[in-house]
This record gives C-alpha cells, sequence and structure tokens, in this order.
C-alpha cells in the first residue's frame, strides 16, 4: 500500500483535486442547510398539555403567528421540538401557542443578527485563513511547502463543507468554530510532515516520509475516534446540542479528508518539490565541476546540501554522487538526442 | 530509574506543572467554575437599539436596563453592550417571557407627595447629569414638559418640606424619602428642577445620585428597544449537556488511549499520555475559574480541540524519540534530546498556526460580546489559552517524560 503511494505520487496529487472539485461542484449543485443562527428563524422545544397534539400546535402557530415552514425536529411523546424560520419574539410566541403547549426553550435569531452572524463569519474565516497561511511562511519560508500547507488546509475545509452538504449538517455558528478547528488538525499533520520531509537528514526521503505517515495516522486516527465518540455520545444522550454533535461530525469527515489531503497531495507536492531542488544542485554541482577544477572542498559542500544520510562515511557519498553523476548525465544525453 | 526519578522532579517544568496544577484544584474548589447559561440554564435577549448611539448613550442604556431588572427582583442579571446598536442580556433561572416583558415594558416612573401622585415618566422630558460636591451633597437637575410642569405646579401647591417619594412601576425606590423645597410649592409652573440629597461622602453621595438618575432615566429610555433574538435552556437540559459533556469528554479520553495502546503496544505510554491531558485540562479549568470565565459548550467544544491538539503533540513527541532510539546506542541521551527538541520545533510550529486561525474569531467575540458569532468567540479563546498551557507547560513534561523514562 504505501509503496504503492510512493511509487505513484505524481498521479496521486491528482486525487484530492478531484475530491475538492467533485466536493464544490457537489455545494453548488446541492447548496447547504443554514442553522437558524444563519438564515434567522426560531427553534422551540415545547411540551404539549393535555390532549394537545403536535398538528395542533402546527396548526396554531400557522394562524397566529403566520408561520411558514414549521419543521418538527424531533418529537418523544409530550416533548417537541420544532424549527421555523419565522422570528418571533418568546412572547409572541407563547401567545401563539395558545395554551396548547408549554414552552421549555425557545430560541429565535431575527434577520438583523442573522445577517451580522454571517457577515463575522465571512470575516473570521477569511481572517483565519490569512493568519494561518502568513504563520506557515514564517515558520518555513520556503514558497512551494508553505502553498502545499495551505493548499492541503483549504482542500480540508473544502472537503469538509462538502460533507455538510451531503449528509445535511446545516452552516451554523459552531460548525464555523468546527472548520476552524478542522484548519488547525490540518496544519499539525501538514507541518509535522514537511518539517520531516525537509529539515531532517536522517534516512531517505521515503524512510521519513514513511515515518512520518506513521505518526500522522496516529494523531489522525486517535482525533477521529475521539470525535466519533463525542458524535455518537451527543446524539445518543443529548440530541439537543447541537453545538458538539456538529462540531464533531464536522471535524470526522474534515480529518478523514485531511488523511488524503497529506498524504496524498502534500507529501506529493513535497517530494516533487525535493526532487527539483536536488537535481539543480546537481547541475550546479556538474557546471561548477565542467568549468573549473574546483577544490575538494567544495564538492563536500555540495554533497552536503544534498539531502542524503548523514551516517554515510564520506567515501560512500562521493560514490553515491558519483553515480548519480553518471546517471544523470546518461539522462541529459537521452535528452539531447 | 531512581535517578531519572530524581531528575524528573527537579526539572524546573515539572515543578512549574505540580504548583500550578495545585493552584489549579485549589481555585477551582475555592472559586468555582461559572457555568455557561448553556449548562445551567438561563435566558439571553438580544436587544436591538432604535439606531446607533455613542458610548455615553449606550451607558445609559445598559444601566437603566440593569437597574430596572434588579428591581424587579432578576438577580444574577448580565446587561452589557454589543457594537452601538444592540444589548445583550442575560441571566440566570428566568423565562424569556417574563424578561420580554420587563424589558418591554417602558418603566413606568411615579413620584407622589402624601400618596398622590405629582409626577410620572411622561412628564420628565430630559435628564442631566448629577452632580457632586465634596462634602457630599448631590443634585440631579431634570426638566419637565410644559405640561408636566402645569401639572406638577398644581399637585405641589403648598407641600414645600412634604416627602416626595419615588415608584417604578409601582414599585418604592428608595426608602430616604427627599422633601419637597418651599421655591417649588409655590404654585407658579417651573420647567427646571432637581433631587437633591446628601450623603456622609462623596463616594455615597456619587452612588445615590446615580441611583435617582437611574430613576429618572429609566422611565425614558433615551432610544427605543426591539427584542432581534433571545435563547433559553432549561436548567434540566443544561445539566443534561454538563453530564453529556462530562461523559463525552471521559470517553474520549479513553478512545484516545485505546488508539495510543493499539499503536504502540506499551500500556506505559498510556500513563503518561492520560495524565498530561488530564492536566491540561485542570489547568485549563483552573484558569477559567480564575479569570470567572464561563465555560458554556462553545468554550467545552474549545477544551476538546486544544486537548485534542495536545494529544497529537504528545504521538509525535513520542515518535519522534522511539523512531530514533534503535538507531544509535552511542550518545543516546544527548540523541534522545536533540529529537525532543526537533519535536518541540513541530509542536510550536503547528501552535503557532492554530492560534493565529482562532484569532480573528476571539477578536470578533470580544469586540461584540456574545451576539452573533461571538457566542462561539468562548470556543477561540478557551482553545488559545489551552494551546498557550499545553505548548508551554504540559507538553514540555510530557517531552521530559518520555525521555527519560522511555527512550
Amino acid at each position: 500500500m504505501f509503496e504503492k503511494i510512493m511509487d505513484n505520487y505524481k498521479v496521486l496529487i491528482i486525487v484530492p483535486f478531484i475530491i475538492a472539485l467533485l466536493s464544490l461542484s457537489l455545494i453548488a449543485i446541492n447548496g447547504f442547510d443554514y442553522g437558524i443562527d444563519l438564515r434567522g428563524g426560531s427553534q422551540a422545544d415545547f411540551e404539549l398539555i393535555g390532549s394537545a397534539t403536535t398538528a395542533d400546535v402546527e396548526n396554531a402557530l400557522k394562524t397566529n403567528l403566520h408561520a411558514s415552514d414549521i419543521k418538527v425536529m424531533n418529537s418523544d411523546n409530550k416533548k417537541v421540538t420544532i424549527e421555523t424560520d419565522t422570528s418571533a419574539s418568546a412572547l409572541e410566541f407563547t401567545n401563539a401557542l395558545d395554551g396548547k403547549a408549554k414552552l421549555v426553550t425557545y430560541n429565535t435569531i431575527g434577520p438583523v443578527l442573522s445577517d451580522e452572524a454571517m457577515d463575522q463569519i465571512y470575516i473570521a474565516m477569511i481572517f483565519a485563513f490569512i493568519f494561518m497561511a502568513v504563520t506557515v511562511f514564517v515558520v518555513f519560508r520556503e514558497f512551494v511547502p508553505s502553498i502545499g500547507v495551505i493548499l492541503a488546509a483549504l482542500f480540508d475545509i473544502i472537503i469538509a463543507v462538502g460533507g455538510m452538504s451531503l449528509f445535511h449538517i446545516p452552516l451554523s455558528i459552531a460548525s464555523v468554530g468546527a472548520l476552524l478547528m478542522l484548519i488547525g488538525y490540518s496544519v499539525d499533520t501538514d507541518i509535522l510532515l514537511t518539517t520531516r520531509l525537509l529539515k531532517r537528514k536522517e534516512g531517505t526521503v521515503i524512510e521519513r516520509a514513511k515515518a512520518a505517515m506513521k505518526t500522522g495516522l496516529t494523531m489522525s486516527i486517535a482525533a477521529i475516534v475521539a470525535m466519533a465518540i463525542l458524535y455518537i455520545v451527543t446524539i445518543l444522550f443529548m440530541p439537543k446540542a447541537t453545538t458538539l454533535s456538529n462540531i464533531s461530525a464536522v471535524l470526522i469527515i474534515g480529518l478523514c479528508g485531511d488523511i488524503i489531503t497529506t498524504w496524498l497531495m502534500n507529501l506529493g507536492i513535497l517530494r516533487w518539490y525535493i526532487e527539483r531542488k536536488q537535481a539543480k544542485k546537481q547541475e550546479k554541482y556538474l557546471n561548477l565541476n565542467d568549468n573549473s577544477k574546483e577544490s575538494k572542498k567544495d564538492k563536500d559542500k555540495e554533497s552536503k546540501d544534498l539531502k542524503e544520510s548523514k551516517k554515510d562515511k564520506k567515501s560512500k557519498k562521493k560514490n553515491k554522487n558519483k553515480k548519480k553523476k553518471s546517471s544523470k548525465k546518461g539522462k541529459k544525453k537521452k535528452g539531447g538526442n | 530509574m531512581s535517578r531519572a526519578t530524581k531528575q524528573f522532579f527537579r526539572d524546573k517544568r515539572v515543578i512549574l506543572l505540580i504548583v500550578l496544577l495545585l493552584i489549579s484544584i485549589i481555585s477551582i474548589s475555592v472559586i468555582g467554575i461559572e457555568q455557561g447559561l448553556d449548562l445551567k440554564g438561563g435566558s439571553s435577549l438580544q436587544l436591538q437599539l432604535d439606531h446607533p448611539v455613542d458610548k455615553a448613550t449606550m451607558d445609559i442604556v445598559t444601566s437603566v436596563l440593569d437597574k430596572r431588572l434588579n428591581l424587579y427582583g432578576v438577580t444574577d442579571v448580565k446587561v452589557r453592550s454589543s457594537g452601538n446598536q444592540m444589548v445583550i442580556v442575560e441571566m440566570a433561572g428566568k423565562s424569556p417571557q417574563e424578561v420580554e416583558k420587563l424589558i418591554g415594558n417602558p418603566g413606568k416612573f411615579e413620584a407622589k407627595i402624601d400618596n398622590q401622585t405629582v409626577l410620572t415618566g411622561v412628564d420628565v422630558a430630559n435628564v442631566k447629569s448629577p452632580e457632586v460636591d465634596s462634602q457630599g451633597g448631590w443634585h440631579v437637575p431634570f426638566e419637565l414638559t410644559t405640561e408636566g410642569a402645569k401639572n406638577f405646579a398644581a399637585a405641589a401647591k403648598g407641600k414645600g418640606g412634604h416627602e416626595v417619594v419615588m415608584y417604578l412601576d409601582g414599585k418604592e425606590i428608595d426608602k430616604d424619602h427627599p422633601t419637597l423645597s418651599e421655591e417649588l410649592a409655590s404654585g407658579e409652573p417651573v420647567t427646571e428642577i432637581e433631587v437633591t440629597g446628601g450623603a456622609e461622602d462623596q463616594a455615597a453621595a456619587k452612588e445615590e445620585a446615580n441611583a435617582v438618575y437611574t430613576v429618572l432615566k429609566t422611565g425614558s429610555l433615551p432610544v427605543k428597544l426591539k427584542v432581534i433574538g433571545s435563547n433559553t435552556v432549561s436548567p434540566e437540559l443544561g445539566q443534561q449537556f454538563a453530564l453529556g459533556a462530562l461523559i463525552a469528554g471521559f470517553l474520549a479520553i479513553l478512545g484516545i488511549s485505546a488508539v495510543v495502546f493499539l499503536r504502540y503496544r506499551r500500556a506505559v505510554l498510556a500513563v503518561p499520555i492520560l495524565l498530561t491531558t488530564f492536566s491540561e485540562i485542570i489547568i485549563i479549568l483552573g484558569v477559567a475559574s480564575l479569570i470567572h470565565w464561563n465555560m458554556d459548550l462553545a468554550a467545552i467544544a474549545g477544551l476538546i480541540a486544544s486537548v485534542g491538539t495536545g494529544v497529537d503533540d504528545q504521538i509525535i513527541i513520542t515518535d519522534e524519540v522511539l523512531n530514533h532510539d534503535s538507531e544509535s546506542t552511542r550518545h543516546r541521551r544527548t540523541r534522545t534530546q536533540m529529537n525532543v527538541k526537533n519535536a518541540l520545533f513541530i509542536i510550536f510550529a503547528s501552535a503557532g498556526t492554530l492560534i493565529a486561525a482562532m484569532l480573528p474569531l476571539a477578536y470578533v467575540g470580544f469586540a461584540r460580546g456574545s451576539s452573533g458569532i461571538g457566542t462561539i468567540a468562548g470556543f477561540a479563546f478557551t482553545t488559545i489559552i489551552g494551546v498557550l498551557i499545553g505548548v508551554f507547560i504540559t507538553r514540555p513534561v510530557y517531552a521530559k517524560f518520555i525521555e527519560l523514562f522511555i527512550s
């Protein structure tokens, strides 16, 4: 499995792109639900009084509040949860219930509030992303690896939002929190991978990648398990705590997406980047050799820069370089012909 | 082993962690943790003013609302502004219907002399800022409407020196009744009058004057208010949330331990990971208790997020150290230390990005209070605090532990 991934890394970079594109088109076609905190409306829990039925209450609300689009979310014997796009004050709502039910909890978001929340969400998301990107650039100070990390985070968010669209998880203030949390988790694995590949010297690139993958997958699986437990417990014991169930559901989808983006895309980008860097160095080294007989010292310096195993003795290194040199030359010839 | 133990407990960071843990436990048990409305039950109302106002007017609005709710015996009420056009009222143990009645009500102000109404809220045209002198004397000047001045002059005629009792919605405001001055009892209509009084010192005078001022203002809020949003969580549901979150948190930690055990096949490793996670939670809660931070569902989610990244970090540290264990037998300790340093680089880098991503959300929350996205600012803030505690205090200790005992 791992070997296959490593061999075909250039092709596999496309996979996350395709998934992200699918996700985007799903969002475009399917759209996504907005929670009442973003679209405005009311959510009410009430207990039915006497022989009143849910239908009675619905009718009462329809006539008294002109409420449209009443959705019964949850109904357990006498306890009923409904959602409606109409935002009325709790007082109006109680009056509209007409003694048929007792209001237990009531949330209402007027259009002013929901519009404001929507604006704030855009601002928070955009700035969160910018701040994250700047920090990544400051940490790595190299263009391609930084872009890899940022792109992976972007794709994770797109995949998570696509999942929300697919599973009808409403976009709400809570799920935006989850998306921000996802940025954190996503960047965790990507920074781990980038650091291991670029800043470490021991072992080959593939060995380092394998070790990083082992660590990264453990991290992702631990997080997915924790979130799955949170989700299950929330659904079973407190279905009304939608803050928690939304956050955990979004994170589960996003973390699964992160496994794909990190190990198929970011790893691919990084390997491609490292190979190009090495090739460039080789070329420089060759040029140096061709143009003038440089001292041995310089050669050693060059070969140290090649991210090869530090453990190897100097002689080994030289041999390797010679090998590479010859193969490179061979390739060049081929290209020339 | 015992040498390693000694070395472990001599490490500065370990000592710091233990001290902070103790402080946190003491703080949690003495001060306690403030639960958010969604955990202890309660209501919050979002009110919108007719038009944006400056800070001074906003202060009047919030203090008037606060005073009014207190007068009605609503305790544990928090009134705060959000931006320049919104006010948020939060209170425990009241239904939103009751609160709306209180706030929607204009508040009827009455002043009576000899049990006869001489002045009502509609007669008050304008209230000026209270003035206090250094001897403890104070006065609150206010203006009456022309109509009000006429009525007042007629009603107060010949009652100089009588007690004036002020009421808000039929409730007596102050037990110390001011008396009517002689000049106001002449029968001539005056539009500019004032309530005066004296107190022991300047501070007390200021308090008294402010109380009268607020009451006069209460009858006439400077701007109209409209309820634009409300939410309530019943105390039972809140308790269910709190219990559920506890169970979920506990099981999640168990789940993480299981994953760690399956991966490393070493039961020993689960112990420091569990300990680190629990101490992170305790210190975060300790900080929350010290700064009176409200723990609500969003904050709990933040707690979970920071603990989650904590586990990530612990896995990184463990792998950095264990992976290279076999590589060299010589200089093992120095190598381990280097690996820990490497791990800490990754940890600080990812902590930095997470904090950077959370900052805008926390900022919006602080700027706007709990309206709109502010409701999950607690999430961002708790995550930031948790991550800071993690990278500076608990995770280095975990690294030290792994360095000394596991490798």
